[in-house]
Protein backbone atom coordinates (compact mmCIF):
# COMPACT_ATOMS: atom_id res chain seq x y z
CA UNK A 1 0.00 0.00 0.00
CA UNK A 2 2.84 2.22 -0.95
CA UNK A 3 0.64 4.65 -3.86
CA UNK A 4 1.05 8.17 -2.95
CA UNK A 5 -2.31 10.04 -3.54
CA UNK A 6 -1.95 13.88 -4.80
CA UNK A 7 -4.15 16.30 -3.33
CA UNK A 8 -3.65 20.01 -4.27
CA UNK A 9 -4.02 22.34 -0.97
CA UNK A 10 -5.03 25.78 -0.95
CA UNK A 11 -3.73 28.04 2.02
CA UNK A 12 -5.91 29.15 4.58
CA UNK A 13 -6.18 32.45 5.62
CA UNK A 14 -9.34 33.06 7.25
CA UNK A 15 -10.24 30.63 10.32
CA UNK A 16 -13.33 30.20 12.90
CA UNK A 17 -16.65 28.40 12.11
CA UNK A 18 -17.77 30.88 9.73
CA UNK A 19 -14.72 30.72 7.51
CA UNK A 20 -14.94 26.60 7.85
CA UNK A 21 -18.63 26.49 6.93
CA UNK A 22 -17.72 28.94 3.54
CA UNK A 23 -15.45 26.59 2.45
CA UNK A 24 -17.74 23.41 2.83
CA UNK A 25 -20.11 25.20 1.09
CA UNK A 26 -17.67 25.77 -1.63
CA UNK A 27 -16.90 21.90 -1.58
CA UNK A 28 -13.68 22.58 0.14
CA UNK A 29 -12.22 19.92 3.60
CA UNK A 30 -10.79 22.11 6.01
CA UNK A 31 -7.12 20.93 7.36
CA UNK A 32 -4.40 20.97 9.12
CA UNK A 33 -0.60 19.57 8.53
CA UNK A 34 1.52 19.75 11.57
CA UNK A 35 4.31 16.76 13.15
CA UNK A 36 8.06 16.99 13.39
CA UNK A 37 7.99 20.46 15.53
CA UNK A 38 7.18 22.27 12.46
CA UNK A 39 4.28 24.95 13.01
CA UNK A 40 1.24 24.10 11.92
CA UNK A 41 -0.46 25.01 8.39
CA UNK A 42 -3.89 25.20 7.74
CA UNK A 43 -4.86 24.19 4.49
CA UNK A 44 -8.59 23.96 2.56
CA UNK A 45 -8.75 20.50 0.06
CA UNK A 46 -10.97 19.25 -2.05
CA UNK A 47 -13.87 17.84 -0.86
CA UNK A 48 -14.29 15.20 -3.37
CA UNK A 49 -10.89 14.11 -3.51
CA UNK A 50 -10.30 13.28 -0.09
CA UNK A 51 -13.25 12.11 0.73
CA UNK A 52 -12.35 9.15 -2.35
CA UNK A 53 -8.64 9.41 -0.96
CA UNK A 54 -9.47 8.15 3.03
CA UNK A 55 -12.15 5.83 1.48
CA UNK A 56 -8.55 3.49 1.50
CA UNK A 57 -7.04 2.71 5.50
CA UNK A 58 -4.32 4.69 6.11
CA UNK A 59 -3.87 6.53 2.85
CA UNK A 60 -0.57 8.52 2.52
CA UNK A 61 -1.19 11.52 0.79
CA UNK A 62 0.90 14.09 -1.08
CA UNK A 63 0.01 17.28 -0.51
CA UNK A 64 1.02 19.94 -3.17
CA UNK A 65 0.68 23.27 -1.33
CA UNK A 66 2.41 25.93 -3.78
CA UNK A 67 4.66 24.16 -5.78
CA UNK A 68 6.05 22.20 -2.33
CA UNK A 69 5.19 18.48 -2.14
CA UNK A 70 4.57 17.09 1.10
CA UNK A 71 3.84 13.17 2.26
CA UNK A 72 1.15 13.30 5.41
CA UNK A 73 -1.02 10.52 6.82
CA UNK A 74 -4.71 11.02 8.00
CA UNK A 75 -4.25 11.12 11.91
CA UNK A 76 -8.02 12.21 13.13
CA UNK A 77 -11.36 12.66 10.30
CA UNK A 78 -13.95 14.39 12.08
CA UNK A 79 -17.34 13.10 9.77
CA UNK A 80 -20.76 14.09 10.23
CA UNK A 81 -22.19 11.33 11.91
CA UNK A 82 -25.18 11.32 9.60
CA UNK A 83 -24.38 12.83 5.95
CA UNK A 84 -21.26 11.10 4.13
CA UNK A 85 -19.57 14.59 4.50
CA UNK A 86 -15.82 14.69 5.87
CA UNK A 87 -16.08 17.92 8.10
CA UNK A 88 -11.71 18.46 9.06
CA UNK A 89 -9.09 16.29 8.24
CA UNK A 90 -5.90 16.71 11.09
CA UNK A 91 -2.33 15.59 8.70
CA UNK A 92 0.82 14.59 10.14
CA UNK A 93 4.08 14.65 8.47
CA UNK A 94 6.15 12.12 7.59
CA UNK A 95 9.22 10.95 5.72
CA UNK A 96 10.14 8.52 3.64
CA UNK A 97 12.06 5.93 5.08
CA UNK A 98 10.28 7.06 8.96
CA UNK A 99 8.95 4.23 10.78
CA UNK A 100 5.10 5.09 12.11
CA UNK A 101 2.51 3.65 14.48
CA UNK A 102 -0.57 3.04 12.72
CA UNK A 103 -3.69 1.21 13.48
CA UNK A 104 -4.44 -1.90 10.79
CA UNK A 105 -7.84 -3.18 10.46
CA UNK A 106 -8.30 -6.88 11.11
CA UNK A 107 -10.09 -9.29 8.52
CA UNK A 108 -11.25 -12.66 9.79
CA UNK A 109 -11.49 -15.65 6.93
CA UNK A 110 -12.38 -19.32 7.39
CA UNK A 111 -14.94 -20.80 9.12
CA UNK A 112 -14.98 -21.67 12.38
CA UNK A 113 -15.86 -25.07 13.61
CA UNK A 114 -19.36 -26.13 14.11
CA UNK A 115 -22.00 -24.82 16.95
CA UNK A 116 -19.41 -21.50 17.42
CA UNK A 117 -19.57 -17.89 17.32
CA UNK A 118 -16.44 -15.90 16.20
CA UNK A 119 -15.78 -13.01 18.05
CA UNK A 120 -13.37 -9.89 16.90
CA UNK A 121 -12.41 -8.22 20.36
CA UNK A 122 -10.04 -5.90 18.34
CA UNK A 123 -11.07 -4.97 14.86
CA UNK A 124 -7.89 -3.27 14.72
CA UNK A 125 -4.50 -3.27 15.77
CA UNK A 126 -1.47 -1.09 16.07
CA UNK A 127 1.66 -1.49 14.44
CA UNK A 128 4.68 0.28 13.72
CA UNK A 129 5.70 0.09 10.31
CA UNK A 130 7.35 2.18 7.34
CA UNK A 131 5.53 5.19 6.34
CA UNK A 132 5.66 4.45 2.70
CA UNK A 133 4.85 0.70 2.77
CA UNK A 134 2.11 0.83 5.42
CA UNK A 135 0.22 -2.54 5.49
CA UNK A 136 -3.32 -2.59 4.32
CA UNK A 137 -5.04 -5.40 6.69
CA UNK A 138 -4.27 -8.24 8.68
CA UNK A 139 -5.64 -11.63 8.22
CA UNK A 140 -6.64 -13.67 10.58
CA UNK A 141 -7.47 -17.19 9.91
CA UNK A 142 -10.16 -19.29 11.99
CA UNK A 143 -10.57 -22.49 9.86
CA UNK A 144 -11.99 -25.46 12.04
CA UNK A 145 -11.06 -23.68 15.41
CA UNK A 146 -13.19 -24.76 18.13
CA UNK A 147 -14.68 -23.21 20.75
CA UNK A 148 -12.76 -21.31 23.71
CA UNK A 149 -9.63 -20.73 21.43
CA UNK A 150 -7.99 -17.60 21.74
CA UNK A 151 -6.12 -15.64 19.31
CA UNK A 152 -3.59 -12.93 20.64
CA UNK A 153 -2.12 -10.07 19.12
CA UNK A 154 1.31 -12.00 19.57
CA UNK A 155 -0.23 -14.55 17.50
CA UNK A 156 -1.32 -12.88 14.69
CA UNK A 157 1.08 -13.11 11.37
CA UNK A 158 1.75 -9.50 10.21
CA UNK A 159 3.18 -8.33 7.39
CA UNK A 160 6.54 -8.47 6.17
CA UNK A 161 7.86 -5.10 7.77
CA UNK A 162 5.77 -4.35 10.65
CA UNK A 163 6.04 -4.67 14.23
CA UNK A 164 3.34 -5.32 16.84
CA UNK A 165 2.92 -1.46 18.85
CA UNK A 166 0.62 -3.25 21.30
CA UNK A 167 0.55 -5.77 24.08
CA UNK A 168 1.42 -9.71 22.68
CA UNK A 169 -1.43 -10.81 25.10
CA UNK A 170 -4.41 -8.67 23.81
CA UNK A 171 -7.26 -10.45 22.24
CA UNK A 172 -7.80 -10.14 18.91
CA UNK A 173 -10.10 -13.34 18.17
CA UNK A 174 -12.26 -15.12 20.54
CA UNK A 175 -13.55 -18.60 19.37
CA UNK A 176 -16.83 -19.06 21.83
CA UNK A 177 -19.89 -21.74 21.59
CA UNK A 178 -22.98 -21.15 20.66
CA UNK A 179 -25.98 -20.21 23.43
CA UNK A 180 -27.77 -24.15 23.49
CA UNK A 181 -31.52 -23.82 21.36
CA UNK A 182 -32.89 -24.30 25.17
CA UNK A 183 -30.97 -21.86 26.87
CA UNK A 184 -32.08 -19.18 24.24
CA UNK A 185 -35.57 -20.42 23.71
CA UNK A 186 -35.72 -19.72 27.44
CA UNK A 187 -34.09 -17.01 27.42
CA UNK A 188 -36.53 -15.02 25.13
CA UNK A 189 -39.77 -16.89 26.64
CA UNK A 190 -38.51 -15.57 30.06
CA UNK A 191 -37.93 -11.65 28.56
CA UNK A 192 -41.50 -12.18 26.45
CA UNK A 193 -43.16 -13.12 30.17
CA UNK A 194 -41.88 -10.51 32.32
CA UNK A 195 -42.60 -7.62 30.14
CA UNK A 196 -45.89 -6.82 32.01
CA UNK A 197 -44.45 -4.82 34.85
CA UNK A 198 -41.25 -3.54 35.87
CA UNK A 199 -40.95 -2.38 38.57
CA UNK A 200 -40.40 1.35 39.55
CA UNK A 201 -36.48 2.55 40.50
CA UNK A 202 -36.15 4.09 43.82
CA UNK A 203 -35.16 7.14 44.57
CA UNK A 204 -31.82 7.73 46.40
CA UNK A 205 -31.73 9.11 50.07
CA UNK A 206 -30.78 13.12 51.01
CA UNK A 207 -27.93 11.40 52.97
CA UNK A 208 -26.13 9.31 50.19
CA UNK B 1 -36.40 -5.29 30.78
CA UNK B 2 -33.56 -2.35 31.37
CA UNK B 3 -34.51 -0.06 34.22
CA UNK B 4 -32.52 1.80 36.83
CA UNK B 5 -32.17 -0.07 40.51
CA UNK B 6 -32.58 3.62 41.77
CA UNK B 7 -32.38 6.80 40.66
CA UNK B 8 -31.24 10.46 42.41
CA UNK B 9 -34.46 11.70 41.78
CA UNK B 10 -37.64 10.03 40.63
CA UNK B 11 -39.25 12.59 38.49
CA UNK B 12 -37.31 14.47 35.62
CA UNK B 13 -37.64 17.08 33.39
CA UNK B 14 -38.10 15.95 29.69
CA UNK B 15 -34.92 15.50 27.94
CA UNK B 16 -33.77 17.83 25.25
CA UNK B 17 -34.70 17.01 21.70
CA UNK B 18 -32.28 18.86 19.60
CA UNK B 19 -28.87 18.61 18.25
CA UNK B 20 -26.83 15.57 17.08
CA UNK B 21 -25.66 12.64 19.10
CA UNK B 22 -21.88 13.68 19.94
CA UNK B 23 -20.63 10.24 20.70
CA UNK B 24 -21.46 6.42 19.61
CA UNK B 25 -22.20 7.41 16.56
CA UNK B 26 -19.35 4.46 15.29
CA UNK B 27 -19.57 0.83 15.38
CA UNK B 28 -17.57 -0.19 18.22
CA UNK B 29 -17.89 -3.96 19.37
CA UNK B 30 -19.35 -5.38 16.55
CA UNK B 31 -19.80 -6.01 13.02
CA UNK B 32 -22.89 -4.18 11.72
CA UNK B 33 -24.86 -1.76 13.44
CA UNK B 34 -28.33 -0.15 13.30
CA UNK B 35 -27.75 3.80 13.64
CA UNK B 36 -30.90 6.28 14.25
CA UNK B 37 -31.53 8.99 11.37
CA UNK B 38 -33.79 10.65 13.79
CA UNK B 39 -34.44 12.09 17.36
CA UNK B 40 -36.91 10.08 19.73
CA UNK B 41 -37.73 8.74 23.35
CA UNK B 42 -36.70 5.12 23.23
CA UNK B 43 -38.65 2.97 25.75
CA UNK B 44 -37.12 0.23 27.65
CA UNK B 45 -40.31 -1.93 26.07
CA UNK B 46 -38.80 -0.74 22.57
CA UNK B 47 -35.09 -1.77 23.21
CA UNK B 48 -36.27 -4.99 24.00
CA UNK B 49 -39.14 -5.78 21.42
CA UNK B 50 -36.26 -5.05 18.94
CA UNK B 51 -33.49 -7.04 21.35
CA UNK B 52 -36.29 -9.80 20.91
CA UNK B 53 -36.89 -9.71 17.31
CA UNK B 54 -33.14 -9.85 16.19
CA UNK B 55 -32.12 -12.79 18.92
CA UNK B 56 -35.30 -14.51 17.53
CA UNK B 57 -34.24 -14.28 13.74
CA UNK B 58 -30.41 -15.25 14.09
CA UNK B 59 -31.73 -17.72 16.49
CA UNK B 60 -28.18 -19.02 18.42
CA UNK B 61 -25.71 -17.38 15.30
CA UNK B 62 -24.24 -14.19 16.46
CA UNK B 63 -24.10 -11.49 19.19
CA UNK B 64 -26.03 -8.79 20.03
CA UNK B 65 -25.06 -5.82 21.88
CA UNK B 66 -27.50 -2.34 22.97
CA UNK B 67 -25.36 0.66 23.10
CA UNK B 68 -28.45 2.76 24.54
CA UNK B 69 -30.09 2.84 28.10
CA UNK B 70 -32.99 3.73 29.06
CA UNK B 71 -32.50 5.94 32.11
CA UNK B 72 -34.72 9.09 31.64
CA UNK B 73 -37.87 8.63 33.48
CA UNK B 74 -41.22 10.18 32.04
CA UNK B 75 -44.48 10.70 33.60
CA UNK B 76 -48.15 10.96 32.73
CA UNK B 77 -51.10 12.46 34.79
CA UNK B 78 -53.84 10.28 34.82
CA UNK B 79 -56.50 10.30 32.52
CA UNK B 80 -59.28 12.63 33.51
CA UNK B 81 -57.48 14.78 36.34
CA UNK B 82 -57.46 18.47 36.83
CA UNK B 83 -54.63 20.49 36.11
CA UNK B 84 -52.57 21.15 38.96
CA UNK B 85 -52.01 18.86 42.32
CA UNK B 86 -48.16 18.18 41.15
CA UNK B 87 -46.24 16.13 38.66
CA UNK B 88 -47.69 13.03 37.21
CA UNK B 89 -46.23 9.66 38.30
CA UNK B 90 -43.55 8.08 36.33
CA UNK B 91 -45.02 6.35 33.33
CA UNK B 92 -41.98 5.38 31.22
CA UNK B 93 -37.98 4.84 31.17
CA UNK B 94 -36.93 6.38 28.09
CA UNK B 95 -33.48 6.74 26.37
CA UNK B 96 -32.94 9.83 24.67
CA UNK B 97 -31.86 8.94 21.26
CA UNK B 98 -30.29 11.64 18.71
CA UNK B 99 -29.57 11.80 15.53
CA UNK B 100 -26.39 9.59 14.30
CA UNK B 101 -26.24 7.26 17.68
CA UNK B 102 -25.48 3.43 17.30
CA UNK B 103 -27.92 1.78 19.08
CA UNK B 104 -27.39 -1.64 17.99
CA UNK B 105 -24.64 -3.73 17.06
CA UNK B 106 -24.36 -7.35 16.18
CA UNK B 107 -21.72 -9.91 15.14
CA UNK B 108 -20.85 -13.55 13.86
CA UNK B 109 -23.59 -13.42 11.30
CA UNK B 110 -23.39 -12.59 7.71
CA UNK B 111 -24.53 -9.71 6.50
CA UNK B 112 -27.94 -11.07 5.18
CA UNK B 113 -28.80 -12.14 8.10
CA UNK B 114 -27.85 -9.65 9.97
CA UNK B 115 -29.54 -6.87 7.81
CA UNK B 116 -32.71 -8.63 8.11
CA UNK B 117 -32.65 -8.71 11.64
CA UNK B 118 -31.98 -5.28 11.74
CA UNK B 119 -35.15 -4.68 9.67
CA UNK B 120 -37.38 -6.78 12.00
CA UNK B 121 -35.86 -4.42 15.25
CA UNK B 122 -36.20 -1.14 13.36
CA UNK B 123 -40.20 -2.04 12.97
CA UNK B 124 -40.40 -1.97 16.73
CA UNK B 125 -38.71 1.47 16.88
CA UNK B 126 -39.90 4.67 16.97
CA UNK B 127 -37.78 6.64 14.74
CA UNK B 128 -36.06 5.95 10.80
CA UNK B 129 -33.36 3.72 11.34
CA UNK B 130 -30.57 2.41 8.79
CA UNK B 131 -28.52 -0.37 8.32
CA UNK B 132 -24.46 -0.05 8.56
CA UNK B 133 -21.60 -1.88 7.97
CA UNK B 134 -18.23 -1.51 10.14
CA UNK B 135 -16.07 -0.68 6.95
CA UNK B 136 -18.41 1.72 5.80
CA UNK B 137 -19.68 -0.03 2.68
CA UNK B 138 -22.90 0.61 3.48
CA UNK B 139 -24.01 4.71 4.13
Amino acid sequence: MSDEILIKAEARTEFGKGAARRARRAGKVPAVIYGHGAEPIHVSLPGHDAMMALKQANALLTIELDGTKQLALAKDVQRDPIKPVIEHIDLVTVKRGEKVVVDIPVHVEGQAGPDTIVQLDAPTLSVEAEATHLPESITVSVEGLAAGTQITAGEVTLPQGSALAVDADLLVVNVTAQISAEALEADLAESEGGAEEAPAAEEASESE
Amino acid sequence: MLIPRRVKHRKQHHPGRSGMSKGGNAISFGEFGLQALEPAYVTNRQIEAARIAMTRYMKRGGKVWINIYPDRPLTKKPAETRMGSGKGSPEWWVANVKPGRMLFEVSGVSEETAREAMRLAMHKLPMKCRFVAREGGDI
